[in-house]
């Protein structure tokens, strides 16, 4: 194993305005941590740090055991992909001919070109101009430029935001195949359902802290009340808690065939994000 | 610094299709040609007067097309993804200055074909020309890195252009107005002194100055483009 990103105490202010506060968090390789927050709460700002596009303004940041800056060099750059809002690319070029300059910068075979395109399921698409694309399409134009060099580390902002459900699955699975093979994934998101369904630990963060970190199963068991909701014949619902006292209660209710339904009062991402934060996620 | 062809090569492929597709910016080729024709047409032929559409020619189409596609790149944040990939400062900006180069040179190459200029020594003056090329580009390097659009960029390469281009004609004025002698002292006008120089006995140092000045223009102004590059990297 080993700690692939180590966040101490990261701060960053634009113009006094304070972006970022006290942000710390570390990443074990081979994760797929899920940063969520609503807009403006600093996730862009916070790739940018990892990936030396900005300063911090204190705080300590470490990729692979070296400190942020040393990922301006060329080398440490393969190490990496990272799929932005603000796709860059060269808009009069195919999907084919922006993914082939990258395939030289990075210096790859040919074949990663189509290996990249399969990923994004857009192999059949790769003549037409990039001008002529949907936001959709361009999403995952980035995403193939961003996984065709095989890095060990994927920074995603909000990458399944311009995506349709079949596309979206279809990244997804993409996702957990790297991360299978020993990708560690940093993903930004607002979408709590995608955080759920792919994240092994996810941080809140909000006005520019983080407000929870840990796996969704954990956050559920801290923020969950462990109660649950019984349905009766009747029309009745009654919420009872898990303990001696109200096991007696539902006993006695099953006994006498009275239950429809039981539910779980399990929070959801976004009822924690809301407890915590008093506010909605988008 | 690390330097590689094949990402240079990858750039300058990726330029080319680019700018063959860009009309807006590609059809600039052709306005030094036309005026090279028209000088032609009217019968001029002193050096001063060929060396107007050469320095439009350097002005026009190395300084403020290279101008244009760094700004474009800037604009559409590709140039941030390439400093994000492993292509190096070196990588990006001679890749990227490749193009440019060659067109520059092929195009001044017809204007001097159009003209009817026939230089006494061709050797010395392409050396001359290609160092103002390699001038030419950091200028338009440089003022496009400044802006942050295209339509910024072509505000900033203006008079930025019309200085440096016109530095001859200023010259020919400072009879009038001793304060524009400075003048003298700009590549374009250091590029006619030489080229004058060559049609007659000249010495060692009639043409080592000139070229020293271009050089010391040239790497100035590339020292600052590296600057203001690393900069750029950063928000
Ligand atoms: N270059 C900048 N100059 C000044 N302020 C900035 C700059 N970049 C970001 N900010 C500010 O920092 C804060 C965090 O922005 P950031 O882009 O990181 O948010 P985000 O979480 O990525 O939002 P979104 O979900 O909308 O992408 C915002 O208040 C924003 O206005
Ligand atoms: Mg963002």
């Amino acid at each position: 194993m080993g700690t692939v990103i180590d966040v101490q105490h990261l701060k960053k202010t634009f113009n006094k305005e304070v972006a970022l506060q006290d942000v710390s968090f570390s990443i074990q390789k081979g994760e797929i941590f899920g940063f969520l927050g609503p807009s403006g709460s600093g996730k862009t700002t916070t790739i940018k740090i990892l990936t030396a596009q900005t300063e911090s303004s204190a705080g300590n940041v470490f990729l692979f055991g070296r400190p942020a800056n040393a990922m301006k060099q060329s080398h440490n750059r393969k190490r990496f992909g990272i799929l932005t809002d603000n796709s860059g690319l060269y808009t009069r070029l195919s999907i084919e001919e922006n993914l082939l300059l990258y395939s030289n910068l990075y210096q790859l075979p040919r074949s990663a070109v189509k290996e990249a395109l399969d990923f994004v399921n857009l192999y059949s698409e790769r003549k037409k101009k990039i001008s002529q694309l949907s936001k959709g399409m361009i999403q995952r134009v980035t995403l193939a430029r961003a996984i065709m060099h095989k890095p060990e580390l994927l920074f995603l902002d909000e990458p399944t935001s311009a995506l349709d459900p079949v596309n979206t699955q279809h990244i997804y699975n993409g996702l957990r195949k790297l991360n299978a093979m020993g990708t560690t994934i940093f993903l930004t998101t607002h979408d709590m359902g995608e955080a759920e369904i792919l994240c092994d630990r996810v941080a809140f963060l909000h006005q520019g802290k983080i407000r929870a970190i840990g796996s969704p199963k954990q956050l559920k068991k801290e923020f969950g009340d462990d109660s649950i909701t019984v349905e009766l014949q009747n029309g009745e619902r009654t919420t009872i808690q898990n303990g001696a006292q109200d096991a007696q209660k539902l006993y006695s209710w099953m006994k006498s065939e009275e239950v429809v339904r039981i539910y779980t009062n399990e929070p959801t991402l976004g009822d924690i994000f809301m407890q915590i934060t008093g506010s909605d996620l988008v | 610094m690390n330097i590689s062809m094949t990402r240079i090569q990858a750039i300058f492929m990726k330029d080319y299709k680019e700018f063959s597709r860009n009309y807006a910016v590609s059809t600039m080729v052709l306005l030094p040609l036309i005026l090279a024709f028209v000088y032609n047409k009217s019968g001029v032929n002193s050096i001063n007067s060929y060396f107007l559409p050469i320095n439009s020619a350097f002005a026009v189409v190395t300084a403020y097309v290279q101008c244009c596609l760094i700004a474009e790149e800037k604009e559409k944040n590709t140039l941030r993804s390439l400093m994000l990939s492993p292509a190096s400062l070196a990588d990006i900006l001679i890749g990227k200055s490749l193009f440019v180069f060659i067109i520059s040179l092929f195009v001044v190459a017809l204007t001097i074909f159009l003209l009817g200029y026939n230089p006494a020594n061709i050797g010395i003056l392409t050396i001359a020309l290609v160092l103002s090329t390699v001038f030419y580009i950091a200028l338009g390097t440089l003022c496009g890195l400044f802006a942050k659009t295209i339509m910024e960029a072509s505000i900033i390469v203006l008079p930025v252009m019309f200085i440096f281009s016109f530095g001859p004609l200023a010259l020919s004025l400072s009879a009038a107005y001793p304060i524009l002698e400075v003048a003298e002292w700009l590549p374009s006008s250091q590029l006619v002194i030489l080229a004058e120089a060559l049609e007659s006995n000249f010495a060692t140092m009639d043409v080592l100055i000139p070229m020293a000045t271009i050089v010391i223009w040239s790497l100035l102004t590339w020292v600052l483009t590296g600057f203001i590059y690393k900069k750029r990297m950063v928000d």
